[in-house]
């Protein structure tokens, strides 16, 4: 299972070399901010994609563009279209670049965001929501996303405490004690769904996961612990990239593998917590993304990290992009998109490799 | 997931092919009372009984409204969990939810019928069958087909003339209403959008009941080049302007959310049903179920999209 990414890339993937890799991160940035411009562009009601930039660039400072559009289009591209692109983009990112954390750190491939309790934790803070006898309206903001992202953190913060043996948390303990909490939790969450009764309908398509509503104010909330937590990883890639040698030689290496690994766990912890409040459990970008940038790009954290971040808020934004608009004006359940264009795609890229991979 | 979402009641009418057509095929009902019973049901199936049923568990709320209607409370021996309505029915005996009835406890109630629907085909149906007892399966999809479903359920259970006449008050009341909005021509109807709920937003498209009492009220489904219950997204809301808005609500708290969304979303507000108030919320159980009160539910609509002419 423990390779050594350092030894190991010059052969292993398409794209190695420090100017191509950086090239690669320039041309990705490029190319998110195109896709960004198409997705707000494309919708279910079509608006010219003249009228589209129009109404983006008349937005910026000092530009000043008179309106020729109807208030429609605005509310369509502004208030409707760019906080659910931009809330793709963000939540793509945060999953790529927890789902590369945690397989770094767990130095295991089938680690995905959700290994150790995230997902189902998240879920019974929201059901929990769906159940109170409390309407969001009144408050004036959901409680749902709020208890997620406590279930979250909580469910993280039990399987952390219960894997720690003496002074350590070996990694194989903290899986096992994330797969059993996990089960334990998806087993309530099974039971308070089914005796729900009327509200079943609500809780079972907030586990699906959905973009559909998407504003500003959640794009607000999300981002600052998307940023936070994806710079702090970011930072620490270097370290990842020795936490692949036996943890014993990283410690010998002076790296504090301990306080490293709370570290790590928390800050992507914190941005799938984040992420997931908001629109469910998306499942397969996680996984997929860090693979398919290793395999291009190679397993030098120091780029794998940045690349998921672009690779993963691309590939979630195209996923929701076809997801509103293949059937529309119905749309689809995001993970139902994501699973059968990204599959395909990470098994075309197995298969060209034909070697053992991770 | 599927099975589960499966389970949600106002989702229900998907999956059967209707074959309510052939329940209006009846064999000769010449003898007297009580002789051998034998009808096709909403299915397609033969049912035949021996004697007119005395013990009636029923699978679904909407099965349970029309026996009720029927005046067959008395022989109702066991309801769902869902079933609410009327009142009294809410004091029988349960013999679980919707999708997932207790055949235990239906056997343990010695029943002799059981009025099941087309979620049941696949594995309750069966079940039951293997066990000995007598189902009758009611599938109605549209406002016809729930006619028929209580004529059918009248004749099982011996009670034709009882049938007949609700029938037939029900046809009166519906034609109240289609004899003002049959001819109305296509600018007179308002743009209408149903909203099933709101995270995601979804909406009846054609081949729900709500479409159909959308088009009896004299409105247009914004949502009819759809089919079934289906995910719609806001901006295509936004662009179909609809003049209308009737978002389903349930009892309960927290069940008036799709009609707060509705209400509220700062993204609709430009919208004429907006802009004029006209933000309706329906009881989902009018609506949604296929029983005796989808009049009412149709005379609601009615006042909803043409106030000027019903009220």
């Amino acid at each position: 299972m423990s390779f050594n990414p350092v030894a190991n890339e010059p052969i292993g993937a398409y794209f190695s070399g420090r100017r191509t890799r950086l090239f690669s991160i320039l041309g990705l940035s490029v190319a998110l901010v195109a896709i960004v411009l198409l997705a707000t562009s494309v919708g279910s009601v079509h608006i010219p994609i003249l009228t589209t930039f129009s109404v983006l660039v008349a937005k910026l400072p000092l530009v000043d563009i008179a309106q020729t559009w109807q208030g429609t289009v605005e509310t369509i591209v502004l208030e409707i279209r760019l906080p659910r692109v931009i809330l793709a983009g963000l939540v793509g990112a945060a999953l790529a670049t927890a789902g590369a954390t945690y397989q770094g750190l767990f130095r295991n491939p089938l680690a995905d965001p959700y290994l150790i309790g995230v997902a189902q934790g998240a879920s019974l803070g929201a059901v929990i929501g769906f159940l109170l006898p409390i309407t969001w309206h009144n408050l004036g903001f959901s409680i749902i996303p709020l208890l997620a992202f406590i279930g979250a953190l909580v469910a993280t913060a039990v399987v952390y405490g219960l894997a720690r043996v003496g002074k350590t948390v070996p990694v194989t303990t903290l899986i096992l004690a994330g797969v059993a909490l996990g089960a334990l939790l998806g087993s309530i969450v099974s039971y308070l769904i089914i005796s729900s009764g009327e509200k079943m309908h609500g809780i079972v398509f907030w586990l699906m996961g959905s973009f559909s509503l998407s504003q500003w104010s959640e794009v607000g909330i999300v981002l600052p612990y998307v940023a936070t937590g994806t710079v702090v990883i970011i930072i620490l890639a270097r370290m990842l990239n020795v936490m692949q040698l036996d943890e014993e030689q990283a410690q010998q290496l002076g790296v504090n593998v301990e306080r490293l690994k709370l570290i790590l766990l928390a800050a992507a912890t914190l941005i799938t917590a984040a992420s997931v409040s908001f629109v469910g459990t998306i499942g397969f970008v996680g996984i997929i993304t860090p693979h398919a940038v290793r395999l291009i790009w190679g397993a030098d954290h120091r780029f794998l990290l940045p690349l998921s971040v672009l690779a993963g808020a691309i590939f979630m934004i195209l996923a929701d992009l076809v997801a509103r608009t293949v059937l529309a004006p119905t749309e689809i359940p995001i993970g139902v998109i994501t699973a059968i264009c990204g599959a395909p795609f990470f098994l075309y890229l197995l298969r060209r490799r034909k070697k053992a991979i991770f | 997931m599927k099975s589960k979402l499966h389970r949600i009641y106002t989702v229900f009418l998907v999956s059967t092919i209707a074959l309510f057509l052939s329940a209006s095929c009846v064999s000769p009902p010449e003898s007297a009372l009580p002789s051998p019973i034998e009808v096709i049901d909403q299915l397609g199936r033969t049912v035949a009984l021996d004697k007119t049923p005395q013990r009636i568990v029923s699978l679904a709320p909407s099965n349970t409204e029309i026996l009720f209607a029927l005046g067959l409370s008395d022989r109702v021996v066991a309801v769902t969990d869902y079933c609410n309505y009327p009142p009294e029915a809410e004091a029988k005996q349960t013999i679980g939810g919707f999708s997932t009835p207790s055949i235990e406890e239906i056997v343990s109630l010695s029943t002799d019928l059981v009025l099941a629907t087309s979620r049941h085909e696949a594995k309750i149906i069966p079940q039951l069958e293997d066990r000995g007892l007598n189902v009758l399966a009611l599938n109605p999809e549209t406002i016809d087909g729930v006619l028929e479903a209580i004529i059918l359920t009248g004749m099982v259970a011996g009670v034709e003339e009882r049938a007949a006449e609700l029938v037939a008050g029900m046809r009166q009341r519906i034609e109240s209403v289609t004899d003002k909005t049959d001819g109305l021509p296509l600018e007179q109807r308002p743009a209408t959008c149903y909203v099933v709920w709101h995270d995601p937003l979804m909406t009846a498209g054609s081949g729900t009941l709500q479409d159909e009492l959308i088009e009896k009220a004299g409105g247009l489904n914004i949502a009819r080049e759809l089919t079934d219950y289906a995910d719609i997204s806001l901006e295509a809301v936004i662009a179909a302007n609809p003049e209308v808005i009737i978002a389903g609500a349930g009892h309960g708290s927290g069940a008036d959310q799709t009609f707060q969304f509705a209400k509220t979303e700062p993204r609709l507000r430009d919208t004429e049903a907006r802009r004029h108030d006209r933000i309706y919320a329906v009881d989902v159980d009018l609506t949604s179920r296929p029983g005796p009160r989808i009049v009412e539910g149709l005379e609601e609509f009615a006042q909803f999209i043409h106030p000027e002419l019903f009220n």
